[in-house]
């Protein structure tokens, strides 16, 4: 291609405005056809050139490499890259990568003191951002997991019904469809449909899982019947996690905040409350024996008038 | 800007939460409990109108295809308990059957080939070797689970067997008292009949005569084929040989039931009152001096 074109999450009506000077730059395909046609075509065809950067911070525990890794190996449109260093002006570099590598999304995995995993997922060049905490994490490795599919066979991608009910998580529903979806005739993917993704919400959680689906069919017809979908079963394929949505910023990786977990209890504060809970052991240990002694100074014992009476 | 954040979580209102949902957090497996503030933080942004904005602008045309998509959503759901994994897995379990088969009935009506047919090979997600790994656990598991069956399989047997035992032993001692008894009264009917006291001496073999009371005895017929020390009951020279030496084996057999072969040898060698009285084989005097000093040498 001679020149990028635009992120195509434009809208039709403004690729309707900007098709009229289309032919002026025309290398490859506008050659032929006319101005209507081309404007027909470029409304009609809409392709989506959705590519993710997956990421993770240095100092990753390998249990969430793993995590990273299966991810990778789910989406075929996706481009892994080197760790980066999580500082503070992450955001900034991270945005100069993703542009580096003309990628429309990110998938950011940040660890953070070997145990806590957020990941950021962002569209890129100005499209919102989202910050989970990831939780109960079970990669692909495990041996729990018994199904296996197709690498790079298209996912369906299915909601759970409350999805719809709140912005923030409409908004999220699309970031999901956008970036864990496989886009139509991607050069790495293949052509038949055996897998499909649950994300679902629970207790205010997005909860992922993969499923392998198994169908009795023989594989010369395309026919399925009644029969057929009744007997259809899925098998888990792995990985499986937990999102707890922290913020959702207006920028990538940046920007206003537009929503905030009113729940979030971030795990550094629940370390330390715990660490309090314990500490205060001794403290109660000291405390209630000056107070036994107390009592005891107070309410002196009575003088027992035969203690000594087998003494003669 | 991340420092930031985090200390804007930290709001003086995270300090009350109550102490139930704080312990439930122990250590990093245990976080599928996940601790939540007791009543929403007031400071939390929600800007509704921002993030419809931001959606607008990202989503992709509302006229798109389905197969661009392959979204699905579910229409109604019930609650479900997020502590009860079994619900909670059966119901993302439900929601992606339910999914699928709307899809499929979709990519149906579009016509198109959707389903992998049979020889269809590439690469998988999961490599072969860990697929055999997994296998191999399933095999295990279940080797587990079958012979664990049988062993209690095998417990009860021998407790039903024991009863079983119980019931025929007592089968038999009835069995003989009746058969005994059965005896006893035809001996009766006879001599009440009037047969002579010769003939029925005759017949009066095993019962109530003199061997059955007797304690058992060593027979001193010497049985072809069985040693004097066998205890086997002549089962042991009979190993179940084919008839290809037979020659050679009657011979041997003679041999043994003469010399004897196998069994205690304790009992040959045992003194009795006979061999204690026997001074045949002793001879006085020097001789039996010489030997001895010849072994002392």
């Amino acid at each position: 291609m001679g020149k990028k074109r635009k992120h195509t999450e434009t809208e039709a009506a403004a690729i309707e405005e900007t098709a009229i000077e289309r032919p002026k730059r025309t290398l490859l395909g506008f050659k032929d056809g006319s101005t209507e046609e081309n404007k027909e075509t470029s409304v009609v065809t809409f392709r989506n050139k959705e590519k993710v950067l997956v990421t993770c911070s240095r100092r990753i525990s390998y249990r969430y490499r793993h995590l990273m890794l299966n991810l990778v190996s789910l989406l075929p449109h996706c481009k892994k890259d080197n760790k980066v260093e999580s500082k503070d002006s992450k955001g900034a570099t991270l945005n100069e990568l993703v542009e580096l590598k003309s990628c429309s999304s990110c998938l950011f995995f940040e660890c953070r003191k070997g145990k806590d995993l957020y990941l950021w997922m962002a569209k890129c060049p100005n499209g919102p951002s989202v910050k989970f905490l990831v939780n109960a994490v079970h990669t692909m490795e495990e041996l729990k997991l018994t199904g296996n599919h197709l690498k790079g066979s298209r996912p369906i991608l299915t909601f759970s019904s409350n999805f719809d009910k709140q912005p923030h998580w409409k908004l999220l529903k699309e970031m999901f469809i956008q970036i864990f979806g496989t886009p139509k005739d991607h050069r790495k993917s293949k052509p038949f449909y055996d897998h499909v993704i649950v994300f679902s919400i629970l207790d205010d959680h997005v909860w992922f899982r993969n499923y392998q689906i198994s169908c009795p069919h023989n594989g010369a017809t395309q026919k399925i019947d009644r029969g057929d979908l009744e007997k259809m079963t899925l098998v888990e394929v792995g990985p499986r996690f937990c999102l707890n949505p922290i913020k959702i910023f207006g920028g990538s990786f940046g920007g206003p905040t537009l929503y905030e977990n009113p729940f979030y209890v971030a795990p550094n504060q629940i370390r330390s409350l715990e660490k309090k809970q314990k500490a205060g052991k001794y403290a109660k240990k000291v405390k209630a024996k000056t107070r036994r002694k107390i009592h005891q100074l107070s309410n002196p014992m009575e003088v027992d008038e035969f203690a000594d009476m087998w003494k003669e | 800007m991340m420092v930031a954040d985090e200390l804007a979580m930290m709001n003086p209102e995270n300090e009350d939460f109550d102490p139930e949902t704080e312990s439930e957090s122990e250590d990093e497996e245990g976080d599928q409990q996940v601790v939540k503030l007791s009543e929403p933080s007031k400071t939390a942004v929600y800007n509704k109108d921002g993030l419809l904005e931001r959606l607008a602008d990202i989503s992709w045309p509302d006229d798109l295809d389905w197969t661009h998509r392959l979204s699905i959503n579910r229409e109604e759901q019930e609650e479900v308990d997020v502590n009860d994994d079994l619900a909670r897995e059966h119901s993302f379990y439900t929601q992606g059957l339910e999914g699928i088969r709307q899809a499929y009935v979709n990519f149906q009506s579009t016509g198109e080939p959707f389903l992998r047919p049979s020889d269809y090979y590439a690469e998988m997600v999961k490599s072969d070797t860990h697929m055999e790994k997994v296998k191999g656990r399933l095999l295990a598991e279940k080797r587990r689970i079958e012979e664990s069956e049988e062993r209690r399989k095998a417990r009860d047997n021998k407790k039903l067997a024991k009863d079983v035992q119980a019931q025929k032993m007592k089968e038999r001692t009835k069995q003989k008292k009746q058969e005994i008894e059965s005896v006893k009264k035809w001996r009766k009917q006879r001599q009440q009949s009037g047969f002579d006291k010769e003939d029925a001496g005759g017949l009066d073999l095993a019962f109530n005569g003199g061997e059955a009371n007797k304690p058992y005895q060593r027979s001193n017929k010497k049985r072809p084929g069985v040693s004097p020390g066998d205890r086997s009951g002549g089962k042991a020279t009979f190993g179940g040989k084919g008839k290809g030496f037979d020659k050679k084996r009657k011979s041997r057999e003679f041999k043994d039931s003469k010399f004897g072969f196998g069994g205690r040898k304790g009992l040959k060698k045992q003194n009795t009152a006979d061999t204690t009285n026997d001074f045949g084989g002793f001879h006085k005097g020097d001789r039996s001096a010489k030997n001895n000093k010849r072994v002392k040498r």
